[in-house]
Order: C-alpha cells, then structure tokens, then sequence
C-alpha cells in the first residue's frame, strides 16, 4: 500500500491547498461573522495536514517491509475503460441521438463488442431491453427521456 | 400512552391504504431483490428508484423508499448464506458462518434463522421507534445551531470510527465530502462557491450523482475489473425452519442483536452495517464455544442478521426526530424528502403526522410482508443469482443511467455520476470508504449554516460550543472517539472482513 498511499496523499495535499487558496479567495471575513469561505479554509488546512500524515505513514510502512503490490490487475483494465468510455459517450449523446438510439447502441456495444456474445444474442437482447426499459420508464414512470434524432415520432 | 396507542391506530390507517400498501410491497420486493444481487446495494437502490418517486405523494415514497432499505437487509443474507458473497455490506458478517452452514448442508436452517431472527428484531426496533420517537422530537426543541452542529460532528465521528480503513483516511474522505456540500450557493452570503463557472454545478453536488456513481457505478466498475466466481451451492434447499435445537441456540443471540441493533442504529454514524459487525464480535465474546465461530456457528448467523434489521430500522428515528440522518442510505432518504418539499426534524411530527406514522406502521407491515416473502421465494432468488453476470450489469448500468439522467433532465448529472462512478472505483482500490464522504455531502450544508449561525450567536465566540451543556457533550464524545484509537490499539472491525 505504500506507494499508493503515497499517491493518494500527494493527490488529496494538492486538492486540499487548492480548496484553501480558493476558499481564501471566497473571503474568510470575521469571527462574529464567518464568511462563505472560513469554514471550508480551514477544512482545507485540516486535509492537507492529514494528507501529510498518510504520505508519512506510508513510509513507516514501507520500512516495516510491506510488500508494495501492484493495486491494478492488468488485463481487465482495457475492458474497464471501454465500458466506461461507452458510459460517458451515452451522456454525451444521449440528447443529441435521443434516449432510443443510444441505449440500442451501448447494449449492441456491451454485448457484441465488450462481452463478446454472439450478433444474433447481441441484437434481440438489445431490442428487448431497449423497448422494455422504453416502456417501463417513458410510459410508465413519466421519465420524460430525450428523443433526439427521433423527435418526429410521437408514441 | 393512550396519546401513542392513538397514533400507532392513525398510522395503521395511513399505512393500511390499498396505494400506500402497494407501495410498501414494491419497496420491499425491489429490496429483497437489491439485497440478493451482490453489486448493487441498498443506497444505490434508493438512489436509483428516487427519481421514480417524484410522481407520488411524500408518503408514499419514503413507505417505498424505507421497504428498500430493511428489505434489502433481508435479501442480502441470501445470497450470503448460499454464495458466500454479502448481497450488501450490512450482509458480510452472515457469510462467515452462514456459508460454512450452508457446505454443512444446514442452509435451510440458516436461511430460516435469518429470516425469523431479521422479523423479530425488525419488529422490536419498529415497536421501539413508537415510543423514542415522539419522545425525541420533543428533546430536539431544545436544540439550537450549536447543538446541532455538535450532533453532527459526533455523526460524522462515528461513521469515520468504524469505516473500514484507516481512520486518517476517513477523516480525509469526510473532509472531501463536506466540501463538496459548499458547491453550489452559499445561503447566507448568496456568494457562489466552487462552481468554476460550470452551469450544472450552480445547484450545488446532487447528492444522488454522487451516491449512484460512489456506491452503484463503481461496483460495477470493481466487478468487472476482477471476475469473481461465484458457486452457487445447487443443493436443493430444503427444511427451511430451524430445528427446536437451533431456535433454543439462536434466541438470545437474537435477542442481544435487536438490542444492540437497535442503539447503534440510532447514534448517527452508525445503523445496520456496524450492528451485524459488533453483534458478530459480542456473539463470539459471550459464546460457550467460540472456537465454533467461523465454522457455522448458528449464533453467528442469528445475531448479526437480528443485529442489521434492528439497526435499519432504529437509524430512522433521528432522521424523522432530528432531521439528521445516521447513515449514507438515511443520507439519500433525507434529500429526498427534501425534493419532495418536506422539512424533516422535529416539527415533522407534527406537520407531516402521516408521514411520521404512517411510515413507522408501514414499517410492522413491511416486516411481516418480508418474512413471507423471504423464506417461500428463496428458490426464486437463488434463480435470479444464476443470471450471468454480463447480461445483470449493462442493465444495472442502464438503471443508473436513466435514473441520473431522470432527476432533472440532464444529461450533466449522469457525468456527475460517471466521474464519481470513477472517483468511487478509484477510492476503493486506494483502500478510501466512501461512507463517511457521502454523509459528510449530506449534513454539510447543514452544518455550515449550524457553525456560522452558532458563531453570529455568539458574537465570534467560540466557546458557545462548550458553554451548552448539550453541545458540549456531543463534542467531548466526538473528541474521545477520535483519541481513543490513538491511545489503544484499536482491534479494527474490519479484520473480521479478512480486509
């Protein structure tokens, strides 16, 4: 854990004196009457100080004779990113193509592409959960889900 | 009492209205079957179904909302005793000896332990909650801001005590989170904080991106990174009641478990997940035969499973009394009462009594609907644990997606989500709880408005935190809860987990 400890303490000292200096620039104002940013100056200065603490208890670790282990397994993490790649694609679509298309495509994407199932499998599964969440949702619940490039269907 | 005996028949009469039953049922079916799939947890749920709730009264969402919640408590042993994976974190505890049970071929019993045990300890904890409850309302009159702030600095104390890891590291993740809460506007300046000029952050941090992406997306995120095994034992289930033997071993684990369940339940920070853990450790502390524990205990099953019903349904009353929330999934349970327009703490009682009563019957009822439901349709839960995981997480997913999406139209909140989504996985594997960031979201706007106005009370005196008897004894509990680690070697919970 000590190198990635080292990492995450290094990374929460950064955010914690960026929040401190941005809170400052927020105005600490008084005592009797704190500003937007006095609570959150401090919180900051609290952070960075904890943070210090986990980069120091890493090294105490270290020295212990802990193992510094690879935190990752290697071979899934493409699949990983694909997924997720797929997830903020559909965000970033998901008005412009219309709730329809999208879902169509990251269920074609995640079965065909992703899980590797055969086109015919991909496809019905597809269909169906599309249509099924469609109706579940948009008629049922009233999401009121974006159409998109479907706009000119009214069902 | 005759004033409680009143308003238990008022709320039966809420709760007992065919809309409010349906929704009491589907609450705690979703629960049940939330509890059963290992990924998705209780929090998440009710993050998800949020949006689904807009469309109905106050009422009926927070009968739903809670079914999820205890529901969940009894699904999660399922999966547990048979597959030897928590369905959710409260769950853990009952793989220990719930599993080995299960290989003695003994998952009958074990299940059906469960099941009673989680009734009766649900059940105390609700009959409890009729009689705290009026009472602390009445005790929160006299909270101002100081006292409300200290509250809510012991909340976070406690939650950051006992999250697994290191506690620096809990107490860094509270921090974050209560950053995160001054995104958005400040009330009392009308300044904007933290909003870099990003339109969707001007609201602020939905708490429901961030609970969907922490706790929902990065487990699926987890899940595909490692591929677990799962072994369902095929076994066919069979003599789902306990023997006489195992009643007469398990009853006063029960007992001890609903007890205890019950108080941690109702201390902010803690609920259902710490009960079942502290119900494990005491059950093997005041056993006869401890060495037992770890090989299919029964006791080990019946406590901790007592333990987190209790605990599930005690950590409602300081969000219906004090409007605080005890735990990550209160946490959610508040912000959506307060989408739903409603102001919980003291003066719910008496503004929203329905709502009150009718959530606390609601709550016998759900009880009694879930052992109905737990022990016939078990062979049914075990059918929906064998639907590959390829085809269970796009769907969870997908459910994410829509539900973010549908809080308010956005496309903004569902990237929200996948950010957290990816701060959450990454929290995980950097061995960071995410508990105490998610409560910390949730009371901080609170707790800064408490703080500030304390202190304009006070004329910038920081001693009217200490001068008020009230304050003061919350603040020196959260101080001794974070010395005591400091000077003994604290034996932490989590080592039962094997982290």
């Amino acid at each position: 854990m000590g190198k990635a400890d080292r990492i995450s303490g290094a990374f929460w000292f950064i955010f914690s004196l960026f929040i401190s200096y941005e809170s400052h620039k927020l105005g600490l104002g008084a005592l009797r009457q704190p500003g937007p940013g006095f609570l959150f100056f401090w919180i900051g200065i609290v952070i960075a100080i904890l943070s210090l603490a986990v980069i120091l208890k890493s090294f105490k670790k270290q020295s212990a004779g802990e193992l510094g282990e690879s935190i990752f397994a290697r071979s899934n993490i493409t699949k990983l990113l694909l997924v997720l790649s797929s997830l903020f694609l559909y965000a970033l679509l998901i008005e412009w193509l219309g709730f329809l298309i999208v879902t169509l495509l990251l269920f074609l994407f995640l079965l065909k592409v992703i899980e590797k199932k055969k086109a015919w499998f991909a496809a019905l599964v597809s269909f169906v959960v599309t249509a099924l969440s469609y109706v579940i949702f948009e008629l049922g619940l009233q999401s009121q889900l974006p159409r998109g490039l479907l706009e000119f269907l009214r069902f | 009492m005759m004033e409680i005996l009143q308003n238990v028949i008022y709320g039966f009469g809420v709760a007992l209205q065919p809309v409010h039953l349906m929704y009491c049922f589907f609450g705690v079916l979703i629960g049940t079957l939330v509890g059963v799939l290992p990924g998705l947890g209780p929090t998440a749920a009710i993050a998800l179904l949020l949006p689904a709730t807009f469309k109905v009264t106050p009422v009926a969402a927070t009968i739903m909302l809670a079914g999820i919640y205890y529901g969940a408590m009894y699904g999660g042993s399922t999966t547990s005793i048979l597959v030897n994976i928590p369905g959710e974190a409260a769950s853990v505890v009952t793989c220990l000896d719930g599993y080995q049970m299960a290989r003695q071929g003994r998952a009958g019993p074990a299940l059906g332990i469960a099941a009673l045990g989680s009734f009766i300890a649900g059940t105390f904890a609700v009959v409890a909650l009729t009689f705290v409850g009026p009472f602390l309302s009445n005790l929160a009159f006299a909270f101002g801001p100081p006292e409300f702030f200290s509250l809510m600095i012991v909340g976070i104390t406690v939650l950051t005590y006992l999250s697994s890891g290191s506690m620096i590291k809990s107490l860094i993740m509270a921090g974050v989170g209560l950053i995160l809460s001054g995104v958005g506007m400040d009330t009392i300046s009308g300044k904007y904080r933290f909003t870099f000029h990003i339109q969707s952050l001007l609201d602020g941090m939905g708490i429901v991106p961030v609970a969907m992406g922490l706790f929902g997306i990065s487990e699926v995120l987890l899940n595909l990174e490692t591929e677990i095994k799962r072994d369902i034992l095929a076994s066919r289930v069979k003599n789902l009641f306990p023997s006489l033997k195992d009643w007469g071993e398990s009853i006063w684990s029960i007992v001890r478990g609903s007890i205890l369940g019950f108080f941690l339940g109702i201390i902010p920070g803690g609920g259902a997940v710490v009960a079942s853990f502290a119900s494990y450790a005491i059950e093997k502390k005041v056993s006869k035969h401890p060495e037992e524990f770890g090989k299919g205990a029964i006791q080990g099953v019946a406590g901790p499973e007592a333990a987190n019903n209790a605990g599930a349904g005690a950590s409602f009353i300081p969000l219906l009394t004090l409007g605080i929330p005890a735990n990550p999934v209160m946490a959610i349970l508040l912000g959506a009462l307060m989408i739903h327009g409603l102001q919980p703490g003291p003066l719910l009682i008496k503004n929203a009594p329905d709502l009150f009563w009718g959530t606390i019957v609601s709550m016998y009822i759900g009880n009694g609907m879930l052992l109905v439901l737990n022990l016939p349709l078990i062979p049914l839960w075990v059918k929906v644990l064998k639907v590959p995981y390829y085809l269970l997480y796009p769907l969870i997913l997908l459910f994410c997606l829509i539900g973010a999406y549908s809080l308010e139209n956005s496309a903004s909140d569902i990237l929200i989500m996948l950010i957290f989504g990816i701060l959450g996985f990454l929290m995980k594997k950097f061995r960071y709880d995410g508990a105490p960031l998610i409560l910390a979201l949730v009371l901080g706007q609170k707790l800064e408005t408490s703080f500030r106005r304390s202190l304009i009370m006070s004329h910038g005196d920081f001693s009217i935190f200490v001068s008020r008897p009230i304050s003061l004894a919350f603040l020196i509990a959260a101080v001794l809860l974070l010395i005591i680690p400091i000077i003994t070697q604290r034996k932490k919970l989590s080592t039962l987990r094997g982290d």
